[in-house]
């Protein structure tokens, strides 16, 4: 198989903290931010070159979604796509070179109710007078039967990753949404046949990936479907569905299955710190503001709508900047009412 | 052709600047029937180059079969990373995508000889007896990946009795045939357990345990 090798360094793995977090006396950083994916990252480019002391803390999972996708087409200055690892790897390049620090520890535990915000991670407790929370989203889980007992082992949420044990193999994708359609193709490469299984009659995703799935000879719709059970004994053997029409039920023989139904915010820390919507997303204005002065939220975790990197991006530059004001503001000297 | 470009050479440079100790890169290659030794081999040299304290040795796995077996090395390409003693730290397949992080990784860690696991995991790990063999199936595009190899040869490091490799599953079909790897990454110890996913370190320690308990009965 011919291969293009890539060389990919994350920030370090595992609890490690940021230099001298462990001693008594923490530095307080001018900025924080929470997350490493295109949100943080920008954000922390912004932050860098306006000479805030920027930590990010990157997670479990550095780069955010694009880390796991096979090839992004839609962020402008690359006309042939980049790879999502590689995209990714430039933008935290691009916050380092402005001097934010990027550690991979995860936040356990947030306190903004006294500046400066206690943030706590597995490894160490940093203080900031900002924050800014980038943690992004999950894909969400179908939540039928079979789904946990067979998750990495047959069933998965990242194509990249696993596509691989899937040669000439039958799988079934579920989900109709761009993620949906661009791992289906992306599998293609490798199973035999891709069965698509949609709750609607048509596709959400973008006009284009429709064009390539439909034109695809490996991939076939289900439509109006919906999964109830992922079947098997040792291995995955098929997903049982349910027509959201008709209410008749029937198998799909499959080796896998892909499950791409949406997103869920990475806010559960954050609840009782910040307003949150009914679904879970962070309530921010048109300047990235949330309920709390001084803590910020960029990307997908307060965007249910878009979920684009480019947007996600664009929201951690508003952030970053809305930030930097905010803490310029509060170094000003207080100027003295005049007497009434 | 360098495999490294320029941007990663120094990146690498400032990740390996202050190792605490010499590491040997011991590796196995071969001429034949074997997809990436050659590019395995040319990555160790490569990274050697930007540590003083770095050596590459390379070896053949035919000719040289008995530094393969000392070593425990049963397939290739094979890297053992090796610092004041042989910790068990082994990558078989190239170390390439987000894979290339845990060879940095662990090249520090066993300069350092000691790793950032919990008080908690290092009393369970000093207690263990019998040998612990757990083997990481990763793919290069896995991002999640590299954490489940990290705290595998950290263990590793930790514990006299136990080893940890990394394996490539793309460069070795007939092992993610055989240990049913369906999706990474995913652990294998002692051929009985399996653990899916990036495990947080307690959970990885109780599969670790499960397995030593398994053999016991």
């Amino acid at each position: 198989m011919p291969m293009k090798f890539q060389f990919t360094i994350t920030p370090t793995v595992g609890g490690e903290t940021a230099e001298g977090a462990a001693e008594e006396e923490v530095p307080v950083y001018d900025l924080v931010i929470i997350g490493g994916g295109p949100a943080g990252l920008t954000a922390a480019i912004y932050a860098g070159r306006a000479r805030l002391k920027t930590l990010v803390l990157a997670g479990p999972l550095p780069g955010g979604q694009p880390a796991n996708t096979d090839i992004v087409e839609n962020f402008p200055g690359f006309p042939e796509g980049i790879s999502g690892s590689e995209l990714t790897q430039r933008f935290r390049s691009q916050a380092e070179r402005f001097g934010a620090q990027v550690v991979l520890d995860a936040v356990t535990e947030v306190d903004f109710s006294a500046r400066p915000f206690t943030i706590r991670t597995y490894g160490a407790t940093y203080r900031a007078q900002a924050v800014i929370i980038a943690t992004g989203a999950v894909p969400r889980r179908l939540g039928v039967p079979g789904e946990a007992e067979f998750f990495g082992r047959g069933v998965s949420a990242c194509a990249t990753c696993d596509g691989f044990f899937y040669q000439d193999k039958k799988v079934v994708v579920v989900g109709g949404g761009d993620s949906a359609i661009a791992e289906g193709l992306f599998l293609t490469r490798f199973a035999r046949e891709v069965i698509v299984v949609h709750r609607r009659d048509r596709l959400r995703a973008a006009p284009l990936h429709q064009e390539r799935a439909f034109a695809n000879p490996k991939m076939h719709f289900v439509w109006d479907s919906v999964v109830e059970e992922i079947l098997g004994e040792q291995t995955v053997t098929g997903v049982r569905v349910r027509n959201v029409k008709t209410g008749e039920t029937s198998v799909i023989e499959a080796d896998g299955v892909f499950v791409y139904v949406g997103m869920e915010p990475k806010t559960e820390i954050f609840a009782g710190q910040v307003e949150l919507n009914e679904a879970g997303y962070i309530v921010t204005d048109k300047h990235q503001r949330t309920s709390t002065p001084g803590v910020f939220a960029a990307g997908d975790v307060q965007d249910p709508d878009y979920r684009q990197v480019v947007i996600a991006a664009g929201s951690g530059a508003v952030a970053a900047i809305e930030a930097e004001r905010f803490l310029a503001e509060e170094t000003r000297p207080t100027q003295t009412q005049p007497p009434v | 052709m360098p495999l490294l470009d320029k941007e990663t050479t120094e990146q690498v440079k400032r990740e390996l600047a202050d190792l605490a100790g010499p590491v040997r890169l011991v590796m196995f290659s071969q001429t034949f029937e074997c997809d990436y030794c050659a590019e395995t081999r040319q990555l160790v040299e490569e990274v050697a180059e930007l540590s003083d304290q770095l050596t590459a040795e390379i070896y053949n796995f035919v000719t040289d079969k008995e530094k393969a077996e000392e070593l425990g090395v049963d397939k290739i390409p094979a890297i053992a990373v090796i610092g004041a003693e042989d910790y068990g730290v082994r990558f078989y397949g190239i170390p390439s995508g987000y894979e290339f992080t845990s060879l940095l990784y662990a090249i520090r860690t066993v300069a350092a000889g000691k790793t950032e696991l919990s008080e908690e995991t290092l009393k369970t790990l000093a207690g263990v007896t019998e040998p612990v063999h757990m083997q990481v199936f990763v793919t290069p595009t896995c991002p999640y990946c590299p954490m489940a190899v990290v705290l595998a040869h950290q263990m590793a490091i930790a514990s006299p009795m136990v080893r940890a490799d990394m394996v490539e599953a793309m460069e070795f079909p007939h092992l993610a045939i055989k240990y049913q790897v369906m999706g990474v990454p995913r652990t294998v110890i002692n051929e009985t357990v399996h653990l899916e996913g990036a495990a947080p370190e307690p959970m990885v320690l109780e599969k670790l345990q499960e397995a030593l308990a398994g053999e016991q009965i």
